[in-house]
């Protein structure tokens, strides 16, 4: 098993995202090559829609079959796992908790038009508002951080 | 078809180096002020050097021009900072950017796995529920 490094990954990551608007048709729109948030989104409601009809908002890139990111990182991360003997069954310790996170972190997506790699991925690609959304993560994960800290030393 | 193979190839391969590299796209910033640790922060780093070079050099070879920079309404722009500010601060109390929760969940966290289905969940809620209301309440 071959460990790959924080900085090879984003090396990987961002030549991916871009490769995949630019040559795969993973557009409109622009700079949509990888969101865990956006895809994760497409892929729930294409297929609520094919399965009952509805017309909940899908992008343009996946009106026909979905983008399959997510089902692709599970099952990615899943073999490096199994491969490496790093896959373990932990019990969470907060479910509900962590539940109302996911559900939160997608809305805030959503509005932003991006999770944290697509909105990253955005201000690479010189779109002002990716930029101005990735500053407003950047600030949002330091107060988070700092809340947190300050909770831990209390 | 296109792209629902290219993002299978791509998520597979992502998930494969997140897994090993332990990559997250918050836990850089917040391991650079809890405890001065860059190596993920070289991660956030490297994603945004590569893509800012590759985006430029994958328009020359498509022969596209790039975006006309210019920014949206005020309206857009206001929400783009809410929304943001709400990923980074709630991703850092679930201890993670959304891809990192994927990988958790894929190697055995029960916890990611609940927060994976709260974030789908979202997907379903922000349509029906939310983005109607912004849309009734913003101008």
């Amino acid at each position: 098993m071959f460990s790959v490094s924080a900085t090879q990954m984003g090396v990987v990551a961002g030549a991916l995202a871009v490769a995949a608007g630019a040559f795969f048709d993973v557009r409109p729109p622009d700079a949509y090559g990888i969101c865990m948030a956006c895809h994760g989104r497409d892929l729930v409601n294409w297929t609520i829609n094919a399965a009952t009809g509805t017309h909940l908002a899908v992008a343009q890139a996946s009106l026909v079959f979905p983008v399959l990111t997510t089902v692709g990182v599970l099952l990615g991360a899943l073999v490096a796992a199994s491969t490496s003997g790093e896959f373990r069954a932990w019990t969470p310790d907060h479910p509900v908790k962590t539940f109302f996170y996911g559900l939160l972190v997608m809305n805030f997506a959503l509005i932003a038009g991006g999770c944290s790699i697509r909105l990253l991925l955005r201000a690479a690609a010189a779109d002002a508002e990716g930029l101005v959304g990735f500053a407003a993560m950047a600030a949002g994960v330091t107060m988070g951080t700092l809340w947190l800290r300050w909770r831990a030393s209390r | 078809m296109t792209a629902a193979v290219a993002t299978l190839v791509i998520g597979l391969v992502l998930g494969y180096v997140g897994q090993r590299s332990r990559m997250c796209f918050v836990g850089g910033i917040r391991d650079f002020i809890l405890v001065r640790d860059t190596s993920l922060l070289k991660g956030l780093a490297a994603f945004a050097l590569t893509a800012w070079i590759a985006f430029p050099l994958a328009g020359v070879a498509t022969g596209t021009r790039p975006l006309a920079i210019g920014l949206a309404d005020a309206v857009t722009v206001a929400l783009t900072i809410a929304g943001g500010f709400g990923v980074g601060y709630v991703s850092t109390l679930a201890n993670g950017c959304p891809l990192r929760q994927h990988v958790l969940a894929a190697q055995g966290a029960r916890s990611s796995m609940t927060y994976l289905v709260g974030f789908f969940a979202g997907a379903v809620v922000f349509h029906v529920w939310v983005s109607p209301a912004l849309v009734r309440l913003l101008p």
